[in-house]
């Protein structure tokens, strides 16, 4: 089903590219441009050519947005979920080759990183850390996402993390399912309402301070203290612009050092929470046995056999920034396949198209970090979830009739 | 594969250290940037690859670097600038080591351009 609308060219981003007009026959995936000039423009001043853009129904991108700081597991996160989809996410071929993006089948990853309106100089300068607004361009980031979810290809800058310069931008071809990564994506109201669906990563401070040693350590000129002293020094701004989207996300996944081990100081053993706003749309939270009551799970016993600490699962609703919630928890680790095909045959609502699908992502994964714990078990969940949706999405829009050109 | 790379300096007046293109495997000339010298502005760009070598040294001169600036002013906001200059860079080198690591296996680059030779095929059941 095509949708027309017209519009004239000044209301249109100037970053549209225009595709040779092909013959409309039924079946096009592509926005179709005409452009033409009406015969009465030599009378007004101001000429203003129409345009018009058909889009096929299907051809809209759906856009999720994905939080975290860095150092948080968002490209594990990415490789996750371009798994889900099929197919492996890599950077664009023969463009820049410290471009931020991933590109798959289906799915392309931008990195918010990108819309810097300060480079690394500027912000040197200025005192201001990238977590700080000031140095993101949000007006750019919403006209691209807008245009890209419309179905309209954008110049995107590049930010070289390298060199911490903004490099040539690159160009992106609006694909099926945008993700938009970084420490942003829920900080600008108009970005907000642009996205499908929306996650945030909550790591708390003694997981966060564990990850960043083993990331870090084996850098020259890292020490502990050095590692402190970046995460402290970061916190007043992640505090103040990063925290607060986590109430706008419709999927939260919390990891917190775990409760089965006590003084446990290792972080190796961790409790993950994956906290689901309800009444989403096209979002159905997973549950445990049955869906609104508080069920406390622990698998292993008669049946299920598990090493030390265990496993521990809980389930109930709750309430999150005054948001209805439900929330999934999980504390402890895998140990082998059978624990994992045991726990996913007791989770309902997961939205896998076969019995085992959510045991065989966390087995192809098996090298990523998290593959043993929540962590890998909820990413991969979400997944899942956001396939889910996008398929809801794809199908409800196949049924809209074909709307009235808007003037 | 080759970019063009610009390097980018903590002040005017700094010369990158020609030490460093012994370190790497490709030839840079050092970048001069921002300086005004009598016949305009002096630019020699040279087509390099980013090496984790030189993301390394980065690292740890933002780190002396921080530790400089924040021993002067700890509540500054050049301080806060300075530890997340490091942080964004621990994050490129940690990003870079995994590419490296990726890039290592031969089989899985050989694999990934012709996954439908002999060699390459997987069965999931």
């Amino acid at each position: 089903m095509a949708a027309c609308t017209v519009y004239t060219t000044q209301s249109l981003n100037t970053n549209c590219s225009f595709p040779t007009p092909s013959k409309a026959h039924l079946g096009f995936h592509q926005k179709q441009v005409l452009l033409y000039r009406s015969r009465t423009s030599s009378r007004s001043s101001s000429s203003r050519p129409w345009v018009i853009t058909c889009a096929a129904g299907d051809s809209q991108t759906v856009v999720i947005g994905l939080a975290a700081d860095s150092g948080c597991g968002k490209s594990t996160f990415m490789r996750r979920l371009t798994s889900v989809f099929g197919g492996t996410a890599e950077p664009p071929k023969g463009g820049n080759p410290d471009s931020n993006t991933l590109i798959s089948d289906t799915t392309t990853v931008i990195c918010l990183d990108d819309y810097h309106s300060l480079d690394r100089t500027g912000r040197k300068e200025k005192g201001v850390t990238a977590l700080d607004p000031r140095a993101n361009n949000f007006d750019l980031m919403y006209e691209q996402v807008k245009a890209i979810k419309e179905g309209i290809a954008v110049e995107k800058p590049i930010y070289n993390h390298v060199t911490g310069l903004l490099d040539a931008p690159e160009l992106i071809k609006p694909p099926k399912i945008l993700v938009i990564e970084g420490l942003h994506p829920m900080f600008d109201p108009r970005v907000r309402e642009l996205l499908d669906f929306s996650i945030y990563l909550d790591i708390s401070n003694e997981v966060k301070f564990a990850w960043k040693i083993q990331r870090d350590m084996a850098e020259r000129g890292h020490s502990l203290e050095s590692i402190k002293a970046s995460i402290e020094a970061r916190k007043p701004d992640f505090d103040a612009y990063i925290d607060p989207q986590k109430q706008y996300a419709d999927a939260v996944i919390e990891v917190l050092p775990t409760q089965l081990i006590p003084d446990d100081n290792e972080g190796k053993i961790l409790r993950v929470r994956l906290i689901q706003k309800e009444g989403v749309k096209h979002f159905s939270p997973v549950y445990l046995f049955d869906d609104g009551s508080t069920i406390s799970w622990i698998p292993c016993g008669r049946k299920l056999t598990c090493s030390y600490p265990g496993i521990k699962f809980f389930y109930g609703p709750e309430t999150y920034f005054g948001n209805e919630v439900s929330v999934v928890e999980m504390d402890g680790q895998f140990d082998r396949l059978d624990e994992l095909i045991y726990v996913e045959s007791h989770l309902s609502n997961l939205s896998t198209k076969f019995y085992g699908e959510v045991t065989q992502q966390m087995l192809k994964h098996a090298d990523f970090p998290g593959s043993s714990n929540g962590t890998g078990l909820f990413q991969t969940i979400v997944g899942l979830k956001i396939r889910d949706l996008f398929e809801q999405i794809v199908a409800s829009r196949a049924q809209t009739p074909v709307k009235s050109a808007k003037a | 594969m080759a970019t063009i790379a610009g390097l980018s300096l903590s002040g005017p007046g700094v010369m990158v250290r020609a030490s460093e293109s012994q370190k790497s495997n490709t030839v840079k000339f050092p970048l001069l940037l921002g300086q005004r010298s009598g016949s305009g502005r002096m630019r020699a760009v040279r087509i390099v690859r980013a090496a984790p070598d030189r993301i390394s040294e980065k690292v740890e001169e933002s780190i002396k670097n921080a530790e400089e600036t924040c021993s002067e002013d700890p509540a500054s906001g050049e301080c806060v600038a300075a530890w997340d200059e490091v942080e964004e860079l621990s994050a490129a080198a940690s990003h870079a080591r995994d590419r490296k690591k990726k890039e290592s296996d031969p089989l899985e680059n050989y694999c990934s351009d012709n996954p439908e030779v002999d060699e390459c095929r997987t069965y999931d059941n």
